[in-house]
């Protein structure tokens, strides 16, 4: 009972809560991308973005508009010309990504030495995260943000999961391939984008894999594996704040770590639980199934 | 009006023509096997009717419609060239044969009982009721070719194209696939299926395309079975050792319901 008070106390203060709400938002709407570029096998994507993203903050700085804003413009662009490079040139999904980590990082440290003979500038809190430091007007645009984004993924499920699963089956049925991609890329640069100030840039992939993976292990349906996720998200994200604010340590990185552990003692369990069940099958063949060979005659 | 009018059609990877020319033309409820060695382009031919990799010269028409124009791919069904269903998250039979009624579905729309009943079918057509909602990663291959199938049916196409559908499937589920596609062709469908064996598949069908490098050299009556399989007598059912005769009943299909 004393526990609960004592941490019921911390969000007296205004900053913890704005934190934990941030928290709250990116955690449930991460894993909601997050599943579909798993499923497409572009997990490593969020981190693409994450580096190129840190061009955009450290233009922010330049040109003294809000950083959010410009890393959403950037992210954007960046998605945009990846899926045209993606469609329209031999250049791999791998060497994309590699040019944008190379590209993202180098952009962000050049620009932001030029800022900072101006005075401005720390790179840091956006690299690793700083909930403790957004003011409300952030808080809303991260929960305005993350609403439009878990909308659009629940209510296009089907079509992007088709996309996702096997793209040129969707090309042959006829579906908007191109617009869906280029959407997914977006509502995944959104996502980068509001969830800098959560985990921080080169932590924000974790918030959209990492719950996925982890009911992965436990999920049939593609249905049932989102809406976990997201609710995976969610408590990952509530416990890395609440953790945080007991041990006074950065939420980023708690958020992430807890993440880890949370998947490293689902990924044993599952191997433990598949061990125990090798004798029990799940699905048996159908009784009377035919053999494709004649037995030999038993002497 | 053909439902596929394929005329001098040209496909080329890297300036190195694959198709060379090619005249097809396939007509409504017509059941044509595109057959030819490994090499000769019956893929590459197939995947530029599908649309998925451009004509280099020649044109493409698909229900009377130049296939740059055609908008109507739900009366298309589609089963890929692969190895299995699965991908990256798990996804359940069900899920990816519903996949087949996305083209009937407006963008964001939840699906319709039409669109429910459609995979139900499809799913039940193939013998798969059962295992609707098991994990398509934990079906064996043959089962996972027959979700892909199942998928292409609930379109309800009026014109099936099957890239090597029953590659890695038991000759007793090539038959009951074999009686789903008759049944379909009966009723109307046109059937384009590329394949390099003969099998229960290809007892159906009305005509074959035989391609070698990339040119037609026979389009006409489908290839006949030689030796032993030619022999009138030959019953074209496998007794097997538990006695159960393979072809007999349409509910046996898939081995006892």
């Amino acid at each position: 009972m004393n526990l609960d008070l004592s941490i019921l106390d911390y969000f007296q203060y205004e900053f913890m809560q704005r934190a934990l709400i941030s928290a709250l938002v990116v955690g449930l709407c991460a894993p909601s991308v997050g599943v579909f570029l798993v499923q497409k096998r572009l997990a490593l994507i969020g981190d693409g973005l994450g580096h190129i993203a840190l061009t955009g903050v450290a233009i922010g700085f330049l040109t003294g508009f809000a950083p959010l804003w410009t890393t959403l413009a950037v992210t954007i662009a960046a998605s945009v010309v990846m899926e045209l490079l993606r469609s329209h040139s031999k250049t791999s999904g791998d060497v994309a990504l590699a040019m944008m980590f190379y590209g993202g990082i180098a952009g962000g440290v050049y620009l932001t030495g030029i800022a900072s003979d101006k005075g401005v500038a720390n790179l840091q809190q956006y690299l690793f995260g700083s909930l403790l430091t957004a003011g409300w007007s952030e808080v809303w645009t991260i929960v305005i943000g993350g609403a439009v984004v878990a909308t659009l993924m629940l209510v296009l499920r089907p079509w992007l999961t088709a996309i996702c699963a096997d793209e040129q089956y969707a090309r042959v049925s006829g579906l908007p391939v191109g617009a869906l991609n280029l959407l997914l890329l977006i509502t995944t640069a959104v996502t980068v984008s509001v969830s800098m100030r959560a985990v921080g840039l080169l932590l924000v992939s974790a918030l959209l894999v990492i719950p996925v993976v982890t009911v992965q292990q436990f999920t049939r349906s593609f249905k049932a594996t989102m809406f976990s996720a997201m609710g995976a998200g969610l408590l990952i994200a509530g416990a890395g704040v609440l953790l945080s604010a007991v041990k006074d340590v950065p939420p980023g990185s708690t958020i992430v770590l807890i993440g880890v552990a949370v998947f490293v003692a689902t990924a044993a369990l599952a191997a433990l639980g598949r061990r125990l069940r090798r004798t029990r099958r799940a699905h048996l063949p159908p009784e009377g199934e035919p053999l494709e060979v004649e037995l030999p005659a038993k002497a | 009006m053909p439902v596929l009018n394929v005329h001098g059609a040209t496909v080329s990877y890297g300036g190195r023509a694959v198709v060379r020319g090619v005249d097809l033309a396939v007509a409504p409820g017509e059941a044509v096997a595109l057959m030819g060695a490994n090499g000769s382009g019956k893929s590459t031919l197939i995947k530029a009717v599908a649309g998925l990799v451009p004509l280099a010269g020649g044109s493409i028409e698909l229900f009377g419609t130049a296939q740059k124009r055609f908008r109507d791919w739900k009366r298309v069904g589609y089963v890929p060239q692969r190895t299995g269903a699965a991908s990256g998250v798990p996804s359940t039979a069900a899920e990816v044969v519903s996949q087949g009624r996305l083209a009937h579905r407006l963008l964001g729309l939840p699906s319709r009982r039409a669109d429910r009943d459609a995979v139900a079918r499809s799913l039940d057509e193939v013998g798969l009721t059962g295992h609707a909602h098991c994990s398509v990663d934990t079906l064996s291959g043959g089962q996972q070719q027959r979700v892909l199938i199942a998928r292409a049916l609930a379109t309800d196409p009026d014109l099936l194209i099957m890239d090597e559908p029953t590659v890695g499937v038991d000759a007793e589920t090539q038959a009951a696939l074999a009686a789903v596609v008759a049944d379909r062709i009966d009723a109307g469908c046109a059937v384009l299926l590329v394949t390099h064996e003969l099998g229960p598949l290809t007892d159906r069908l009305d005509r074959a395309v035989v391609l070698a490098d990339g040119k037609v050299v026979h389009d006409g009556a489908p290839p006949r079975p030689v030796g032993e399989h030619a022999d009138p007598a030959h019953q074209h059912a496998h007794p097997h050792a538990n006695g159960h005769n393979g072809t007999e009943g349409a509910d046996d299909f898939w081995g006892g319901k």
